[in-house]
């Protein structure tokens, strides 16, 4: 987990769309919103879920790995970078890789677009747009200890399970303290029933 | 801004991993030294073993040798890696592909055409840029087209007649043509270069302005990578410019000098070249081959659902190329591949719900 980073609560979040809309005036991509704001239950309950970059570390940045034009770089301070525009093909291998389905495609513009942790804000102190604007906390930007002066006692996690496969990124997601112990489901295996997933 | 090589293991390589690592390097190196020793024989040929060489241009003919060893180099390390190796093969067999060429025989041509031509899908991105680069693209095209045979004595400009004005074009020793230098055609022949400096200075000067003004551009933009290319062509192009303004309108003042600094710039940018953002000249041209990829799998409608919702995700062979690549990496979640990525987030969500935080309490 990176030093400052952003911390996920789903819990807090109450689908409000603050932090989509405020991604989009972000200056390193303007007009485009590169979060994702997703409702599991949609229909039965008002649970939402935002998704931004995690910043994966160890595989580090799998859409990196398997970007056949070396686009994606990961910059010192464990930054994934939205692909080059000059490298990018446009292949979507890293829209199809990424385990927490984050990058987009503009097929088009033969361009990928994803969450940058707003780097033209974050590496200079700044928190990124989404985390300024939200306004229960389901996206907070800081260190762990100024989370937990914030919310004593509070626990996060920074490993998702997928399969047998762990995955330890640089974002993290609020857990109850039961469940400090042990990674987050990233929602692999589904259940399925007769080759349907019903979950 | 330093960044990390997201290839490199984050623990110590084993000695198979070395082995591996070493040998990538070593088949690299050869494939390069194998290319600079044909330039160099491609050179003392087509100068008729040296008699068209012109010798004042040997550190052109030099930096372009070691061009082509980086060139090649740094390609071979390129295609080595799982992802770019994949898609590498599955380009090159869509493109030999008799039955592709049978069912859409244009489809080569007009991709070559469109996208690394015309480059339309920079026309989506940005009008402007898109213009701009179309300038550099042009004018590096044309200065290559005229440049390198030169340098190289593959074409010579000499005068049967004395001093002119009757000139004849030749080719490896080869007459192409008879111009007259005092013709339209003859001025458009030896001011080529001059015409590619005005177009690449117009397109370089843009994308200068722009990475001063646009703060998308400036986010985590790079002297060497971003503004360094820039500024070579610009000092390359006004160098060649002034050449030709101290010949014609200060008798060759100032001449010498300029050459050498032309010289210098030109030497330094084909040096740079396989290292920094120009590689995309040699990488580009890959991007067809994945394009021929997909657009043949589309042809047959062999499209790969979501397994969740249904919605389109890729072709199979596509998907079934990721997979066999997140093998390759060991990334062994490969099978999430066969989810659109809001069926991903979607059952992320759910298990969230239903095994961490029970209906968010």
């Amino acid at each position: 987990m990176m030093g400052r980073t952003i911390f996920i609560d789903p819990g807090r979040c109450i689908g409000c769309q603050a932090c989509v809309s405020a991604c989009r005036e972000c200056d390193s991509h303007r007009g485009k919103s590169l979060i994702h704001l997703d409702y599991p239950q949609e229909g039965q309950s008002v649970a939402a879920l935002p998704t931004v970059c995690m910043h994966c570390e160890d595989p580090v940045a799998p859409c990196a790995e398997v970007c056949p034009a070396d686009a994606i770089l990961v910059t010192a301070d464990g930054v994934v970078q939205e692909a080059d525009t000059t490298r990018c093909i446009g292949c979507a291998n890293c829209v199809n890789a990424c385990p927490f389905g984050v990058p987009k495609i503009d097929v088009t513009a033969k361009l990928q677009f994803k969450c940058n942790l707003c780097y033209d804000r974050t590496s200079y102190g700044l928190a990124p747009m989404c985390a300024t604007v939200c306004p229960t906390g389901a996206l907070f930007y800081g260190t762990v200890e100024e989370l937990r002066e914030e919310r004593p006692g509070v626990q996060v996690v920074d490993e998702f399970t997928f399969g047998r496969s762990t995955v330890r990124t640089g974002v993290a997601m609020v857990v109850p303290a039961e469940r400090a112990r042990w990674p987050v489901p990233g929602g692999l295996p589904v259940v399925e029933v007769n080759g349907v997933d019903v979950r | 801004m330093s960044e990390s090589n997201p290839h490199t293991p984050p623990v110590e390589p084993g000695p198979a991993r070395r082995l591996d690592r070493l040998s990538v390097t070593g088949r690299a190196t050869l494939a390069g030294a194998v290319a600079a020793v044909v330039l160099i024989l491609a050179i003392v040929f087509g100068s008729r073993l040296l008699r068209d060489f012109d010798s004042a241009l040997l550190p052109y003919a030099a930096a372009s040798v070691f061009l082509v060893f980086g060139l090649v180099h740094r390609y071979t390390v390129w295609v080595s890696a799982p992802a770019a190796r994949r898609l590498f093969k599955q380009g090159w067999r869509s493109f030999f592909s008799a039955e592709n060429f049978r069912r859409a025989p244009t489809a080569v041509p007009r991709m070559i055409a469109t996208y690394l031509g015309f480059q339309k899908f920079l026309g989506a991105r940005s009008h402007g840029r898109w213009a701009a680069h179309q300038l550099i693209f042009w004018g590096c095209l044309l200065a290559a087209v005229i440049t390198f045979p030169l340098t190289w004595g593959w074409f010579t400009f000499t005068s049967p007649t004395g001093p002119g004005p009757q000139y004849e074009w030749r080719m490896w020793g080869v007459k192409l043509l008879t111009f007259d230098s005092l013709s339209f055609f003859g001025w458009l022949l030896f001011h080529g270069l001059d015409i590619a400096a005005v177009l690449v200075i117009a397109g370089a000067s843009y994308f200068l302005w722009r990475r001063m003004r646009d703060r998308g551009a400036m986010t985590g933009q790079r002297f060497a990578y971003d503004l360094l290319p820039l500024i070579a062509l610009v000092v390359i192009s006004v160098t060649g410019l002034l050449l030709t303004f101290s010949a014609i309108f200060l008798h060759g003042q100032g001449y010498e000098f300029l050459m050498v600094l032309h010289m210098i710039s030109v030497v330094f940018t084909l040096i740079y070249l396989p290292f920094g953002k120009f590689f995309h000249i040699a990488q580009r041209p890959a991007a067809v081959g994945m394009q021929l990829f997909k657009y043949t799998a589309r042809q047959d409608e062999k499209v790969f659902a979501c397994r969740r919702c249904g919605v389109t995700v890729d072709t199979d062979a596509y998907v079934e190329n990721l997979r066999g690549t997140m093998r390759d990496l060991r990334l062994d979640f490969d099978e999430w591949a066969e989810y659109c990525p809001r069926c991903k987030r979607v059952l992320r969500g759910s298990a969230y719900l239903e095994n961490v935080k029970k209906g968010y309490k």
